[in-house]
């Protein structure tokens, strides 16, 4: 069970955040492209759900999944989606992707006076924090599985 | 407590305005926006020494007056007390706080270390307010190694 990587997005599509821990494969794009595309997608997928939904929505988009990863998808009322990519064995995580939120990107983030909100996150505090987090879930082994 | 997000949030905007409007981004400049933060800190910690020491009643030195500003002020403002006071007992006092809540959130070790004193300076006002209205007359200083930890240095002014 394992993490692959992390994407952090706000409200306008600016990519804040990227992490990776085991990534075998690449998109063989440039970084800026497969934001885009990842923010893109993102964006059509909760439309669709919501419009396609047989019942009530409560939740909207929680994850999809194919034969080999999941990707996992948070958003908070102010636009900040946390998108986390894992391997299959990964049940629901929302309370993760809600920590990585409230507990990081909240505190470290946007109360700090010198991290202009809307850009790249520069904070190193931010991406060890994050990084010493990811890494002690339970569902995170060193060895790619 | 919520109250102390709100202190911080306006702190963050106090530096920010003062530094937004440089007409003069030199260090002349820099020195006159952080006179001026340290100006409003003096005149909160007037009013702070005024308010705070109640049970507090009589001071019997110096010594007891820093200890009520590591104790209780840095406690009612920061909700922590400071880590270590020291002196050479000549008036001069090294106030070091190992996690200062204005500078905790910005990094732990050295990046944005230039710009950590900005942060500082309404500080230090705080400190030399409320130890004008406890009758001493001071100059603070600040500097930070890495962050979060700084020194505050408090010479007291004999006159």
């Amino acid at each position: 069970m394992t993490v692959h990587n992390l994407y952090l997005f706000d409200r306008n599509g600016v990519c804040l955040h990227y992490s990776e821990w085991h990534r075998k494969k690449q998109t063989g794009i440039p970084k800026e492209e497969e934001y885009k595309l990842m923010y893109g997608m993102l964006f059509s997928i909760r439309s669709f759900v919501s419009k396609m939904s047989p019942l009530d929505m409560k939740d909207g988009f929680l994850a999809f999944q194919t034969s080999r990863y999941k990707l996992h998808y948070y958003e908070t009322p102010t636009g900040i989606k946390v998108v986390m990519n894992t391997d299959l064995g990964v049940g629901p995580i929302r309370d993760v992707l809600h920590h990585i939120y409230s507990a990081l990107y909240v505190e470290l983030v946007v109360k700090n006076p010198l991290c202009p909100l809307g850009q790249t996150v520069q904070s190193e505090l931010f991406r060890s924090r994050l990084d010493s987090y990811v890494r002690s879930l339970p569902f995170f082994s060193a060895r790619a599985g | 407590m919520a109250d102390a997000a709100l202190f911080e949030f306006l702190h963050t905007e106090m530096v920010a305005e003062l530094w937004a409007h440089h007409s003069d981004p030199g260090p002349g400049g820099q020195k006159m926006s952080l006179s001026v933060l340290e100006g409003m800190g003096f005149r909160v910690g007037q009013a702070l020494g005024e308010r705070l020491p109640q049970e507090t009643l009589a001071f019997r030195e110096e010594l007891d007056i820093l200890k009520f500003l590591c104790k209780d002020l840095w406690v009612a403002v920061f909700q922590k007390q400071m880590d270590s006071l020291r002196t050479n007992h000549q008036g001069t006092y090294v106030l070091q706080d190992n996690s200062f809540p204005l500078l905790i959130r910005m990094a732990a070790g050295l990046q944005y270390l230039e710009e950590a004193p900005k942060f500082l300076a309404f500080t230090c006002g705080l400190l030399r307010g409320a130890l004008s209205t406890l009758g001493i007359k001071s100059l603070v200083t600040a500097s930070v190694a890495s962050l979060p930890t700084c020194k505050f240095q408090v010479v007291i002014q004999k006159t």
